[in-house]
């Protein structure tokens, strides 16, 4: 199926132990990426469905699956939940970070992954990923930087075939990413060695935003990440939104418009997409619930297992997910807390003193 | 005040490393300490400086101690928010300053790990994070600072995998290997500050804290540290008003300056 016959950096196919590379190649077959953005309808239709339906019809078994947002900010989390509801399979996981492997699409349905970040900052590194790197549950396919996966993203949203960059430089990385070769600017007589970042051009991305209309022109604020980017390199689009507006609102309210709607091809609507995690403006994270998860990703895999169930599997729908972490009075104080920490509504008088999870906490306090 | 609590290591290294960050600087914030002595210093002798956040935020107004690089209080009012690839491109253009960086280990050239310990990379003894933006702070800002717990198991004489490119194999190694900027400028421990020897690259004491002596810190280093000739100056520690502003302003939860199990 592949346009190109590709050449990696052996050093790294070599230390990573990758026996066949064909599993490589789709992510950065840019021309493959750029019929299949072709071949869609481009016209301006209505594209709205159910995000049962969105991920039913447009993630297949061994996609290569993209991340967004930036762990538990804007993280399409509840998409990620129903790719695991229905039973997705032999995936692939690129995003900065891929910290979501851990709690998105978990690793029994992601074999693999284009590792750059996974841990949870403060909380340390995340054994649960660990384990699971050294059991060989899921195999490492490349080994990123932030930025250099940024420009990978970038580069196919600009429709390049690769960057050079200057990150990556004298470290491991491109010893263990067989996308990544250090060349030298040909612009440059004495040499001026550079990475090369080719451009990366995943299977499936879905983006979570404030608001789209029903032909997807999206609009969202706080950190865009690499989502502008992803929305672009990507073959298929799935947006999600808090709301489905009007094209006149788009149109009249063109300031925060991001991404255009032709490589959309569906749009949800899906208030509390990016729950437990945070929204910008519109709901703060259920901190404590993090909490639990990080204590149980230490714990390692029955205690996965049991998450996976209780919060996946068990779960019909995002609505489900809402009424186990609060119900009402968690949808008002996160609002509530949100708007306070970004200085939208008036902070003084909000506390954000919290008692953080410990075993002791109550099974159904999550905020 | 006479009740108040003494200082625990990470305040120190909190504090000392808020003196590493001069007034005006555009400044590059890592995750966990960074964030605790960026905000610290703003609060203190730096409130001119800006702040840079890989996930797009910066410049935010003053709110609480963020959870991570991309929580609210990294854009609160910033007067734009970027994407990831624009925001570490000011560091390759020259438009950020210093970053402040930690490290899992650190080598004497200021090499960094932050991806694996072990000897195989398919079968680590333990995954760490990652990069991040570990590699792409290291590589494009102009000065780099790195802060964290100072043990011979993470002063390393060979760290087991090169998240991030100090100075390499010394010298002008890192010149010649196409990187950007000065590189590590100086490391935070809790022993002491250290900088690099100006020709072999190589990390120097620059002061050490209460109570440590060079042989101690040497003890707690699993490379040899260049040790400068004459006495070697005690480090600054914070007065009890900074421990107030760092306990009760900058981070009153506790998420980073508290020790673990205390």
């Amino acid at each position: 199926m592949s346009s190109f016959q590709f050449e990696y950096n052996q050093e790294a196919v070599k230390n990573l132990k990758i026996e066949d590379t064909s599993i490589l190649d789709r992510l950065v077959d840019y021309r493959h990426a750029r019929e299949a953005r072709h071949k869609k309808d481009h016209s301006q239709r209505d594209k709205r469905m159910s995000l049962s339906e969105a991920v039913a019809e447009y993630v297949q078994d061994g996609d290569i699956l993209g991340y967004t947002g930036f762990g538990y900010v804007r993280t399409s989390l509840q998409s990620d939940w129903e790719v695991i509801r229905q039973g997705k399979k032999g995936l692939q996981s690129i995003g900065s970070p891929n910290t979501c492997q851990s709690y998105g699409v978990t690793f029994g349905n992601t074999p693999y992954t284009h590792a750059s970040y996974a841990g949870a900052e403060m909380r340390g590194y995340d054994k649960y990923f660990s384990d699971n790197i050294k059991s060989g549950r899921v195999k490492i396919l490349s080994d990123w930087s932030h930025g250099l996966m940024g420009l990978g993203f970038k580069a196919a949203q600009l429709g390049l075939p690769g960057v050079f960059a200057k990150s990556g430089l004298g470290s491991d990385l491109v010893n263990y990413n067989p996308y990544l070769k250090v060349m030298n600017n040909p612009m440059v007589k004495n040499g001026d060695p550079c990475v090369f970042v080719p451009a990366l051009c995943p299977d499936i991305t879905f983006i979570h935003v404030h608001a789209a209309d029903m032909y997807g022109n999206a609009r969202f604020f706080g950190p865009a990440v690499n989502d502008l980017a992803l929305a672009g390199a990507t073959r298929k689009l799935v947006i999600t939104a808090e709301e489905i507006v009007s094209n006149t609102d788009i149109r009249w309210n063109n300031k925060g418009v991001q991404i255009p709607f032709q490589n959309v091809d569906a749009v949800v609507e899906l208030p509390y997409g990016a729950a437990p995690g945070y929204m910008p403006g519109c709901y703060y994270w259920a901190r404590r619930w993090w909490e639990k998860l990080f204590t149980m990703m230490s714990e390692g895999q029955e205690h996965m297992d049991k998450y996976v169930r209780e919060w996946i599997l068990d779960t019909k729908d995002t609505r489900d997910v809402l009424k186990k972490l609060g119900g009402v009075d968690f949808m008002i104080n996160q609002k509530r807390l949100a708007k306070a920490a970004e200085a939208d509504n008036e902070d003084s008088g909000v506390s954000f003193k919290y008692e953080p999870w410990t075993p002791n906490t109550p099974p159904d306090v999550f905020d | 005040m006479a009740e108040s609590k003494p200082m625990n290591p990470l305040e120190m290294l909190a504090y000392v490393l808020s003196r590493q960050i001069n007034d005006h600087e555009v400044v590059y914030i890592g995750t966990g300490l960074p964030m605790v002595a960026g905000i610290l210093a703003k609060k203190t002798h730096a409130p001119h400086i800006t702040f840079v956040y890989e996930s797009g935020g910066q410049d935010p107004i003053e709110g609480g101690m963020p959870w991570s690089v991309g929580g609210p209080e990294t854009y609160r009012k910033s007067p734009m928010i970027l994407e990831m690839p624009y925001s570490f491109g000011q560091a390759a253009m020259g438009l950020v300053d210093t970053g402040f960086l930690g490290f899992a280990q650190l080598d004497m050239y200021g090499n960094a790990n932050t991806t694996m310990i072990g000897e195989e990379f398919t079968n680590p003894k333990v995954r760490l994070t990652g990069s991040g933006g570990n590699n792409d702070v290291a590589s494009l800002c102009e000065k780099i600072v790195f802060v964290g717990i100072q043990s011979p198991q993470k002063f390393v004489k060979k760290c087991d995998f090169i998240t991030s490119a100090g100075h390499l194999t010394g010298g002008n190694a890192r010149q010649e290997s196409g990187l950007l900027g000065q590189g590590p400028i100086a490391v935070v421990s809790t022993a002491g500050v250290y900088d690099f020897e100006p020709d072999t690259k190589r990390m120097r004491i620059k002061t050490l804290h209460p109570g440590v002596s060079p042989e101690l810190a040497q003890l707690a280093s699993g490379f040899e540290l260049v040790r400068p000739a004459g006495e070697i100056p005690v480090t600054e520690i914070p007065n009890e008003e900074i421990l107030e502003i760092l306990r009760h302003e900058v981070d009153p939860q506790g998420f980073f300056i508290s020790m673990p199990g205390a």
